[in-house]
């Protein structure tokens, strides 16, 4: 692979999570994080990979990511790709507006950030990728997504802006009888920023197959795969074929569903309520797969993820491995290792790490400090 | 809250009521209003009742105004067959650096947000139709922020104008998406003006 890698050559973290003070410098390989449980290991995969999306990979509010008694949690880093390096600092406030610096000029909005750092993350919790409801897995596919180009940014944020100004208009129409004009124009946004983001996933869930595949064989289980985008109001599992027909679908559904919304109060049409069905071979993958070839499959769409993204932008991102070998059976484990793709790699553990990973550096994390080990 | 003396926290109560103004900036400034010299203090709170008392909305425009018409409706030399839409008093001064504009404006007062109760009714639509039938007005340009609401207020009022048959135009070509007039660059926003599109 000729992609570049753009790499977290330094990181330092203020008032972040349970640490005060800590800069590191970071190499090239892989380096393993090495601590006991609750004492900040995560927190600095955290802290690092918080460019990358301007929120945390945990899903949690930024209030929580502000040190108890601080105003302010401050995250600097220096970003090397090829010949260039760029520095990025962010003021996270617990209430108010965040403040974002990028080569020293201050950054509003997110999409500004794009490309600057891209990750990918694997934790004990993607099991829930493949178990659990369908909101985690178009989770999955919106944060590929909007690696791979700033309108996606746009779109997923302009939707869940017009998401929410539609339902509190369905609300309202409860109460004070419903403004059909004004509808008609957040169905048209609906419309327009919803079809964006489902022919997004669409084309984006055509090219994951193959790699998932490859993943899954490697992984020595049966590369028999399958994946659906369901789409209720647009009448069921929607295929590349129906790219230019997503917005007709999309008001279509508007029209049907509309006694329903008003009903409900809420808004039933739009990509919030689709549903991305895996199978294997033949079996729902949720439902009817055993816990070991769930969590392969679980592991196949990170891999898979993560080398479509370096594929379709030219760049591998930062691999961020939490604490995934504790969850692993060691044949597993060992194939993980060899399926690591290059490039700038940091993986926490409180134990020993699995044979076959050979760490350029090892550091300790212990009572939120950062000292080499 | 409430954990300190009376007064004070009423300041801060006040203050925490204002605009981008969270609770620990409304503390923030409340204790550098009270160590400000008494002087200083009295010229801000004058200026405020000042300006209140002083100020009030153009009654064709909606700008601010001094008096019963703001400066731009005042100013013969400006062109009433173009009207410029924007949300607030402040995206005024946005166009107007850019030079390119020389007819009057209409201020809605805001956009269309169901999230904070805020419908068409609200924002000064009616006037404008009223101002589009009595004024002899050919185009209308929608210069709203390019965002969800601004969007939606755009294509509300298109909705609205086109039927009676004068030219409306959108500007949002080359303007940031998802962010406001007011921090568009003039150069930006001065192509936009003359890059704007029928709707
Ligand atoms: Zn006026």
């Amino acid at each position: 692979m000729t992609a570049q890698a753009a790499r977290v050559a330094r990181l330092a973290l203020t008032d972040f999570r349970c640490f005060t003070n800590v800069e590191v410098e970071l190499g090239e390989g892989l380096t393993v994080l090495r601590g006991p449980n609750g004492q900040g290991k995560t927190s600095l995969l955290e802290g690092l990979a918080w460019p990358a999306r301007a929120r945390s990979i945990r899903g949690v509010p930024d209030a929580a990511l502000v040190r108890a008694g601080a105003d302010a949690a401050v995250v600097r880093c220096e970003i090397r790709e090829g010949t260039r390096t760029q520095s990025f600092a962010a003021e996270i406030h617990a209430t108010g507006r965040n403040r974002l610096q990028l080569n020293g000029n201050a950054i509003t909005r997110h999409r500004d950030l794009f490309g600057v750092l891209r990750v990918t993350v694997f934790t004990p919790d993607d099991l829930e990728l493949v178990k659990a409801g369908p909101a985690l897995r178009r989770e999955y596919l919106d944060e590929l997504l909007e690696m791979l180009a700033p309108r996606y940014v746009a779109a997923t944020s302009d939707f869940d802006r017009v998401l929410r100004q539609r339902n509190a208009l369905l609300k309202s129409a409860a109460r004070e009888g419903l403004d059909t004009t004004t509808l008609a124009v957040f169905d048209e946004q609906l419309v327009s920023a919803g079809g964006e983001v489902v022919r997004g996933r669409l084309q984006l869930l055509t090219r994951l197959v193959e790699p998932a595949r490859d993943a899954m064989r490697a992984l020595g289980e049966g590369d028999d795969i399958a994946f659906a985008y369901v789409a209720e109001w647009g009448g069921g599992e929607l295929v590349l074929d129906d790219l230019d027909s997503v917005e007709d679908r999309l008001r279509e559904g508007l029209e049907t569903l509309r006694r329903r919304e008003l009903e409900r109060q809420m808004t039933l049409v739009g990509p919030h309520r689709d549903e991305l069905r895996m199978r294997l071979s033949g079996l729902e993958a949720r439902t009817q797969a055993s816990q070991g070839e769930q969590r392969s499959l679980a592991l196949a769409l990170r891999l898979a993820g993560h080398s479509v993204v370096t594929e379709l932008t030219d760049s591998a991102p930062v691999l961020l491995l939490d604490d995934v070998f504790s969850e692993l059976d060691a044949r597993r484990s060992a194939v993980l290792v060899g399926l690591l793709p290059s490039g700038q790699t940091l993986l926490t553990t409180a134990t020993a790490v699995p044979s076959g990973v050979q760490p350029a550096c090892e550091l300790l994390v212990q009572d939120a400090k950062v000292g080499v080990a | 809250m409430g954990v300190y003396e009376g007064p004070v926290q009423v300041l801060i109560d006040e203050l925490g009521r204002l605009p981008g103004v969270g609770p620990k900036s409304a503390q923030r400034i409340a204790f550098h209003l009270l160590k400000l010299p008494t002087e200083d203090a009295r010229r801000l709170a004058d200026s405020i009742i000042d300006a209140k008392a002083r100020v009030s909305w153009c009654t064709r425009c909606f700008n601010i105004a001094e008096g019963d018409l703001c400066s731009y409706c005042r100013d013969e030399r400006r062109d009433g067959a173009v009207v410029c839409v924007v949300e607030e008093p402040r995206d005024i001064v946005a166009v107007e650096r850019t030079a390119e504009f020389r007819g009057r404006y209409h201020v809605l007062q805001g956009a269309i947000s169901p999230i904070e109760g805020i419908g068409p009714e609200h924002l000064r639509v009616r006037e404008l139709l009223v101002r589009i039938g009595a004024e002899s007005v050919e185009e209308v340009i929608l210069a709203t922020n390019p965002n969800i609401e601004g969007e939606a207020t755009a294509m509300y009022l298109a909705n609205l104008i086109k039927p009676l048959g004068l030219k409306v135009t959108r500007i949002a070509s080359g303007l940031p998406v998802g962010g406001d007039l007011e921090y568009a660059d003039e150069v930006t926003l001065g192509r936009a003006l003359e890059g704007r599109r029928e709707v």
